[in-house]
């Protein structure tokens, strides 16, 4: 089967020369707490200079690495990458006493990194600046990562069916990768920091402070969820942030791959996508849905009222449908009906080469269509009725891919919820729980509901959810594949 | 489709089931003559709509053409359930034992799908007439969905049925063969023998006789209506639990399965991995319920761990086998339990039996495809076939196991979804449509074991109703009829 051992001096190097990069980004850090005048800026710098030393020492140790990559290659750098980020990124939290427990610090990050959002802090106004500016950049650094992961790497290895779109936009289709690699990588990173200039500059608008403004930006437009209050978005109560934040969130959950189509002016393209049609199309519906639920037709509607219900709405569902996770109402005060509808968009995401977790959109669509068809095919059992997606004909392999993608989803999360439940959560908290750290989302049902956190969790069920939150971010393959035994074989 | 529907053909075979349902409505006319009550006269006009019914079905089909084909059989599967719990509804009905008839269709639906959640709330007021032919709505429920089984479901394709017949029982061809007919006629044998069995051992175990039948039509056809309020928790009695448990358990297994034992063709039994997949299924759950239901604070004593062996074991083995008769108020155990619970019930045992849920081969089928899925991304190149009990399963097969399963699941979310629009809370909307469509009967919060289904909306027992049939026949036999393409011609 395969011909070579896993070629280990590689997968050292890239990581390594990853770690560079984290060592970077915390040394930026330093800058925060100057201009701050906090003392923990130590932190930082000593945890920047350890990350280099060992960035240094993985290249090193690849010197004469082959240039050999493969699926398995490909699964290990990505896996083992976000594990070591969140082991360095966990250090300035635990080391600095903000977070005392190495578990939750870890969660924490991790948390970050994955994009997830779910915080094990009870008090977060209680941290430095520079500590919530480093909670904000493991969303960023996170979010960028996976958008460069899943147009750009992902592809290559041939996972999960996401190659759907990228052939049709710029990502490689062949086995190697490709020359435009690169240059695509580019392209994702300056639509990803136009997008988040421009909310910074439209939060400012809305008379947030500067510092609050980028931190909520990463976590926005990494569809993450840390806010830098413990109220989240429901400190500021103001109608404007809340649209600007909703209106970046929707954003961030849509195939980025569409953004370069519109800079190429290939608007055709655009209209023709069908992850992004049902994508919005889904959001509006579940809006209304969950605003009609939330007026109180017992009083007197009125014009303010009715704004309040749609504006509430329009932000939870895309909040959780992105899986961002900000919060600016309790929806545990909401009806059950809204939890089922919220718990259903957190499951199905948005769309695919986005930051936004989940199942995503594209393969809804097409789990969706195959049954349809696989229905009129009962009935005409003779006809040959072609699953077709964006007007291409969708190959049988890659639909059982795709359909096969979405039970192991489902039942990897029934998987998770009898675990959380076992290991002693609740009943809510457990499926909550477990479909928003599997998701990226961040708060999930009952005590880690929104205005709750997962401090009081088990530890066991912690680094349960850590596991959770790495495989549902990597799409499940890539994590699950380390865990089967023909893996390691040669 | 080039033919229009051949209705004379439908009324023809439904207007024979009728004249059948009014046989079967003699029996708890019996019961009445035996015990002297007074209700005779209801079943009398039931038996004679029936049956006045039943003939004019068959006249206006007696120059019916003998083409059938797969819109037929969805129509006459569909609506032989439909007027089948129509008609069994109106003994409850008109004799103001249940005076709503909202309820009464519930309740004879649920009978009739073997489902066995009940809309009353003291179960012992009712007179013996009608609680036999609640048990007995089970069983002939039980005995049609084997027939179904067999003969019409595989022939309407689509939930990969093919695959786990034995070699013989499919319709391959758009006939009933000979073969199927005999298989057809062992497993009525099969059914039949397991139901007089049953009452035999509950006798010998302490029930009155009356009891004991009405607990084994419910048990053998995986129902799980009881003639008491308190399901078997009544009798407090372990020798009643095992003989239930050990039923159960042989209700849920593939009945061909009995047909090789008859053969002692022991090679077939141990390679047929359904089986084996639900003995280990049904193992791994009770183990990890008794963890949870033994109370490790107190000393262990044998009896108190008896006592949680076969409080589990009897849990386990209603749900899997989707009965839902119940020893033990299982709200006030561990809220994991609840999951287990959940998950088992979702899953259902084995095919050709009278239990529902997506059923263990599939489940199986499944899990095969997903390891070899993933086995295919560090191969690539490699064929890895999924096999199952030793054959390989065509691609289409598989494509149509995964949809069924994805539908099924879909389908759960919506009416989860549809309940709790209806007024249900998280708990109930949840438990309630898996409990239906699995037509187990057991749920969670308000309906659990010591309530029933009575307080929930009017327009939520419907939909439960719709649901309860959906899931009985496999979901495609009813989806069906309501699609537009169905109907063109």
């Amino acid at each position: 089967m395969f011909k070579s051992e896993i070629n280990y001096k590689l997968v050292s190097r890239v990581i390594g020369n990853l770690l560079l990069v984290e060592s970077a980004v915390l040394f930026f850090v330093l800058f925060i707490t100057l201009i701050y005048g906090e003392k923990d800026g130590w932190y930082f710098v000593g945890t920047s200079l350890f990350a280099l030393l060992a960035g240094l020492l993985m290249i090193a140790f690849g010197k004469n690495a082959p240039e050999r990559i493969g699926k398995r290659e490909g699964s290990m750098i990505v896996t083992f990458t976000w594990i070591i980020f969140s082991l360095v990124g966990a250090l300035p939290f635990w080391l600095s006493n903000s977070i005392p427990s190495f578990t939750d610090a870890f969660f924490e990050t991790i948390s970050g990194f994955t994009t997830t959002g779910a915080s094990i802090l009870n008090n977060i106004e209680e941290l430095s600046h520079g500590m919530l500016f480093w909670r904000s950049l493991t969303h960023w650094v996170g979010g960028l990562g996976i958008i460069v992961i899943s147009l750009a790497l992902l592809p290559v290895f041939g996972v999960s069916g996401t190659q759907l779109f990228a052939a049709e936009t710029t990502g490689p289709t062949k086995d190697k990768i490709h020359p435009k690699l690169n240059e695509t990588a580019k392209r994702l990173f300056l639509i990803y920091l136009i997008l988040t200039a421009a909310e910074t500059i439209l939060l400012l608008f809305g008379r947030m402070n500067l510092f609050d403004a980028v931190c909520h930006s990463f976590s926005t437009i990494a569809t993450g969820g840390f806010s830098t209050k413990q109220a989240s978005i429901a400190y500021y109560n103001s109608p404007y942030i809340e649209y600007v934040i909703t209106i970046f969130m929707i954003l961030s959950g849509v195939n980025f791959g569409n953004y370069y189509l519109a800079y190429q002016r290939k608007f055709d393209k655009i209209k023709e996508n069908e992850e992004l049609r049902f994508y919005l199309i889904l959001l509006f519906v579940f809006t209304v849905i969950v605003a009609l639920s939330l007026i109180d037709f017992s009083e007197v509607v009125t014009g303010s009222s009715v704004e309040k219900a749609w504006r509430e709405a329009f932000f939870t569902v895309s909040s959780l449908m992105t899986t961002t996770g900000m919060v600016t109402a309790d929806y545990m005060f909401w009806k059950p009906l809204t939890w089922i509808i919220l718990i259903t968009v957190m499951m199905t995401g948005a769309s695919a080469g986005s930051t936004s977790g989940g199942i995503k959109m594209i393969r809804v669509v097409i789990s969706a269509k195959a049954c349809y068809y696989e229905f009129k095919r009962l009935i005409h059992p003779t006809a040959v009725i072609p699953v077709r997606y964006n007007k291409h004909v969708v190959r049988e392999d890659t639909l059982t891919r795709v359909i096969a993608f979405t039970l192991l989803y489902i039942v990897f999360a029934l998987f998770g919820i009898l675990v959380l439940a076992i290991s002693g959560m609740g009943f809510l908290e457990s499926i909550g729980g477990m479909v928003t750290c599997l998701g990226g989302v961040g708060p999930g049902l009952g005590l880690v509901g929104p205005t709750g956190n997962f401090a009081q969790i088990p530890e066991f069920s912690k680094w349960f959810l850590d596991l959770v939150m790495l495989t549902g971010r990597l799409e499940l393959y890539t994590v699950l594949m380390l865990f089967t035994p023909a893996f390691w074989r040669k | 489709m080039n033919r229009g529907l051949n209705i004379r053909l439908i009324l023809k075979i439904v207007g024979g089931l009728l004249l059948v349902e009014a046989v079967f409505l003699l029996f708890p006319l019996i019961v009445t003559l035996i015990y002297g009550e007074a209700e005779s006269r209801f079943y009398l006009r039931t038996i004679g709509i029936a049956a006045g019914l039943g003939l004019v079905g068959l006249l206006s089909g007696i120059k019916a053409e003998m083409f059938f084909g797969k819109r037929e059989g969805a129509v006459i599967v569909t609506f032989t359930w439909l007027i089948y719990t129509l008609i069994g509804a109106l003994p409850y009905w008109l004799s103001g034992n249940i005076p709503a008839f909202t309820d009464a269709f519930f309740e004879s639906l649920s009978g009739f799908t073997t489902t066995g959640t009940t809309i009353l709330n003291n179960i012992e007021a009712l007179p013996y007439n009608m609680l036999f032919w609640r048990s007995m709505t089970h069983w002939i429920g039980g005995l049609g969905i084997m027939v179904m089984f067999l003969t019409l479901i595989p022939f309407l394709g689509g939930t990969g049925y093919e695959l786990f017949s034995s070699e013989g029982t499919t319709p391959i061809k758009e006939k009933i063969t000979p073969k199927i007919r005999e298989t057809a006629q062992f497993l009525l044998l099969v059914y039949i023998l397991l139901t007089a069995l049953c009452t035999i051992a509950l006798t010998l175990a302490g029930m009155n006789l009356f009891d004991a039948v009405n607990h084994a039509l419910s048990t053998v056809s995986t129902g799980g209506f009881s003639t008491k309020q308190l399901s078997i928790a009544y009798w407090n009695s372990p020798a009643i639990e095992y003989v239930i448990i050990f039923f159960m358990f042989f209700s849920g297994i593939n009945f061909t399965i009995f047909y090789y034992i008859y053969k002692s063709n022991w090679d077939r039994i141990k390679k047929n991995e359904e089986l084996k997949y639900y003995i280990l299924i049904f193992l791994v759950s009770v183990l990890i319920i008794i963890y949870s239901h033994i109370d490790f604070s107190k000393p262990l004593t044998f009896a108190s761990i008896e006592k949680s062996v076969r409080g589990s074991l009897f849990i386990v083995t209603s749900c899997i086998t989707t009965t839902g008769l119940c020893t033990e108020d299982y709200i006030l155990w561990n809220s994991y339990t609840w999951i287990v619970l959940l998950v088992l019930m979702v899953t259902g045992a084995s095919t050709y039996s009278t239990s529902g849920g997506i059923k263990v081969a599939r489940v199986v089928v499944l899990a095969k495809f997903c390891y070899s899925e993933y086995k295919k991304l560090i191969h690539p190149n490699a064929v890895i076939p999924v096999r199952f009990n030793g054959y390989i399963v065509k691609d289409d097969l598989l494509l149509r196991v995964l949809v069924f399963s994805i539908i099924y699941l879909l389908i759960i979310v919506t009416g989860t979804f549809i309940l709790s629009l209806t007024g249900l809370g998280f708990e109930e909307a949840i438990s309630g449509m898996i409990t239906c469509m699995s037509d187990v009967g057991l749920g969670l919060g308000k309906l659990g074991p010591s309530s029933s289904f009575a307080e929930i909306p009017v327009i939520s027992k419907w939909f439960l109703a719709f649901v309860m049939l959906l899931g009985r026949l496999e979901i495609y036999s009813v989806l069906l009829l309501f699609t537009p393409v169905f109907w063109k011609k």
